[in-house]
């Protein structure tokens, strides 16, 4: 299932229940909590920085591998091109006084899920997480 | 994200119950107000309550905790749930806020 919202300023909370509410996602408790994380923080990094102002589209949707075992989650918006991946990660031995505020988010989808990757394709940027579903 | 703050023999006992994400995690700022003030703050969170953070309730747990160690104070969370405590493991927050 997919759906583009557009424009998707305010619109986060909209796109995360939409994508959450999906039948691929299985009703796991512990893995929709990882699930949910890694889409907050990938919707939001579009819906904040995407667009000048928000005013712009963002196209979600969900998939399953042939053999069910497999979730994937594809965002797609034709915003400024930007490459998450490309920021390092957080230094997570610092102590409280040299830690930034920030910068977490994408690092928290690359630990929940078991992959993400980043294309920029025809004028869009496409980031694509997947989550092998345990039965 | 329903957040109670309580005074008793000089420590601060916080209650935390809900979820901190995009929708809150500006009020979950304003709430958290009263205890970025005064000095030496002893401040105890139960998290028993908290379903769900994201990467903005962490920014506030750090704000938090940076603000308590200038005023010398100790900010201590407690009962956390088990997949709350994943992430603040996984993102190095266990090693900066004492969680028991």
């Amino acid at each position: 299932m997919k759906k583009r919202f557009n424009p998707i300023k305010d619109k986060s909370s909209e796109i995360i229940e939409y994508l959450m509410a999906s039948p691929d996602i299985p009703k796991d408790e512990a893995l929709e909590f990882k699930i949910r994380l890694s889409v907050e923080e990938a919707v939001e990094n579009v819906v904040r920085y995407a667009y000048e102002g928000g005013i712009g589209w963002l196209e979600a949707g969900t998939s399953l591998s042939h053999d069910g075992l497999t979730l994937t989650i594809e965002l797609r918006d034709a915003g400024t091109p930007f490459n998450p991946l490309d920021k390092p990660d957080p230094d997570i031995t610092l102590g409280a006084e040299e830690r930034n505020i920030g910068g977490l988010g994408i690092f928290l989808c690359k630990q929940m899920m078991d992959s993400i990757e980043y294309r920029y394709e025809e004028g869009c940027n496409i980031l694509t997480m997947t989550k092998r579903i345990e039965n | 994200m329903e957040v109670t703050i309580q005074t008793q023999e000089g420590k601060t006992l916080v209650t935390l119950n809900g979820r901190i994400d995009t929708t809150n995690a500006d009020r979950f700022q304003q709430d958290l107000a009263p205890l970025m003030q005064g000095d030496k703050p002893d401040i105890e969170m139960d998290c028993s309550g908290m379903e769900y953070t994201s990467s903005q309730g962490l920014r506030m747990f750090l704000m938090l905790q940076k603000s308590v160690m200038a005023r010398g104070g100790s900010l201590m969370l407690r009962n956390m749930r088990p997949q709350v405590r994943e992430v603040f493991d996984i993102t190095g927050f266990s090693n900066i806020i004492k969680i028991v």
